[in-house]
């Protein structure tokens, strides 16, 4: 499988506070990949490594094909990227930052940027300095999009904006890919809005890559199930158990499980365990209880 | 791309630059005021005497008027991008010396604009008064002086600016510990081994920055307007 973006035994280390750990990570070629992880988890020092800005002190790291940061301007001139912070001038008004940004890029669409801009409701005449945090995630997107990218980097792009601005700016990116099949590597705290639109998610935590699967696997595998008589070390199952919590009744518990397939179901009469119950976990859900168990002191681990 | 940078850089400097378009205008004037329109009694080397001391108050002004102009112009250019850690700057499709290098060149235009009315003000001085016998003005020589005063102000800033912050307290911690290093080989170590006794390293590399050819000898060269 062809990786928009790869990165190999990555490690960053930021003075003695903060480090990213043996990062592997494959980003699908077509994919919209959803970057889960809570704040500080290192999904932002993982997106600006993948676009150049900070040196990896080890590993190595290809988007669309090309060494990063070796071959930065070139792989730059396809990626559109959308930061954290915007970035765009405040001095400026929406059609001369449209203009100092088109400026760079080779393959910029005038036209479309006009079409974009009437669409997500631009004043073009608006000062960048007096537009509110949607107006700047519209426009912020607007210059993404209009570059023509292969590949878009977008870090937390709908955080701060109103739900209305949201599903406007997801909108155009969505229309964007459907019509050019380019990759998407988008950060995000709203998991939901992930859960609608990424077919891929890598989940981080505290510098560490804890799991990286297609979205329907990371939704499917991830079960609530509640059992009796639960022995308090069971027999080599099939699945991880990421979580137990003790329920009322001798014996019964409440597991959170990884890896789950329907036919598993079997290993509970062997073992000499009651399956009562499979629930589904939506993926807040499953991040929550995937993190919880990714850390330090798991309940426990099988 | 260099046009829209060029705007860029003009729509964010503009309003702080007018006040010093007004201040390289007027400097020469002020600095010619007092001197009349006419030779006094004195005799014309009493004469050209009263007219070069007269004015030679007002020389340390130029090079910081120019400075001043340098340094405000590399500040209003980098400091959006200082403040969002260049990473508008990171993301576009060419190099960074490329970007850097842009964007000095559309400072070094902008700069164009006070030594400009410095060069008007300078002419518009000197025609205002009647030079003493012995005594020529040189308005000309010095609003290039004056140019490129703020060039060198303005690229130094600029270099700083353009790096991290870590890069250019680098450069800084490299200036203290060569001024410590420096003063200590002077100090102790010459005369320990007894060669150059009388050399001061610090003095040496200080003296050879500020007096031709060196990159700041512009501000402490000859900034006369007036001379023999």
């Amino acid at each position: 499988m062809n990786s928009a973006i790869e990165m190999t035994d990555v490690a960053w280390r930021a003075g003695g506070s903060f480090e990213v750990k043996d990062l592997s990570l494959r980003v699908p070629t077509g994919s919209i990949y959803g970057f889960l992880g809570p704040n500080g988890s290192g999904k932002t020092t993982t997106i600006r490594m993948s676009m150049g800005m900070l040196k990896p002190d080890r590993g190595t790291i290809r988007v669309l094909g090309r060494d990063v940061p070796r071959d930065m301007p070139k792989v730059l001139a396809r990626v559109g990227y959308v930061p954290e912070r915007p970035h765009v001038y405040p001095a400026l008004t929406v059609r001369e930052q449209v203009r100092f940004h088109a400026s760079f890029f080779r393959l910029w669409d005038a036209g479309w940027a006009d079409e974009l801009s009437e669409r997500l409701g631009l004043d073009p005449e608006r000062r960048i300095s007096r537009m509110s945090k949607g107006e700047t995630g519209k426009l912020l997107m607007l210059l993404a999009l209009s570059q023509r990218p292969d590949l878009l980097v977008l870090d937390e792009p709908t955080d701060g904006l109103d739900p209305v601005v949201r599903r406007d700016v997801l909108t155009a990116l969505l229309d964007y890919v459907s019509e050019t099949n380019a990759t998407v590597f988008i950060s995000s705290h709203l998991v939901h809005e992930l859960e609608r639109i990424c077919d891929w998610v890598g989940v981080m935590d505290d510098g560490r890559l804890v799991v990286e699967l297609p979205m329907q696997a990371f939704k499917n595998g991830i079960k609530r199930i509640k059992v009796a008589d639960a022995p308090a070390v069971p027999e080599e199952p099939p699945f991880t158990i990421l979580s137990r919590e003790r329920l009322n009744g001798a014996g019964s518990e409440t597991w959170i499980v990884r890896g789950w397939q329907d036919p598993m179901r079997h290993y509970f009469d062997g073992a000499g365990i009651g399956l009562r119950d499979v629930v589904d976990l939506d993926l807040e859900e499953g991040f929550v209880e995937l993190l919880r168990s990714s850390r330090p002191t798991p309940p426990y681990r099988s | 791309m260099y046009q829209p940078m060029l705007f860029l850089h003009w729509k964010q400097i503009r309003f702080a630059l007018l006040p010093f378009i007004f201040a390289a205008y007027g400097l020469p004037l002020l600095a010619v005021q007092g001197l009349g329109s006419s030779p006094g009694m004195e005799g014309p080397a009493l004469e050209a005497y009263r007219v070069v001391s007269t004015y030679q108050v007002w020389l340390p002004f130029f090079p910081l008027l120019a400075a001043a102009i340098g340094v405000t112009l590399a500040l209003s250019a980098w400091n959006w991008d200082h403040q969002l850690g260049h990473v508008y700057a990171l993301s576009l499709p060419i190099s960074r010396w490329r970007y850097a290098a842009v964007k000095m060149g559309a400072g070094a235009v902008l700069a164009l604009l006070p030594a400009s009315a410095f060069w008007i003000g300078a002419h518009v001085a000197v025609a205002s008064i009647s030079l003493p016998v012995g005594l020529h003005a040189y308005p000309d020589q010095l609003a290039i002086r004056f140019f490129a005063a703020i060039l060198v102000s303005y690229a130094l800033l600029s270099a700083m600016a353009a790096g991290t912050v870590k890069t250019t307290l680098w450069v800084l911690a490299g200036g203290v510990v060569f001024v410590i290093f420096g003063s200590f080989l002077s100090q102790f170590v010459f005369p320990y081994f007894g060669i150059l006794r009388h050399t001061d390293v610090v003095q040496w590399v200080f003296h050879a920055l500020v007096s031709a050819p060196g990159p700041f000898q512009v501000f402490t060269g000859n900034w006369t307007l007036i001379d023999v």
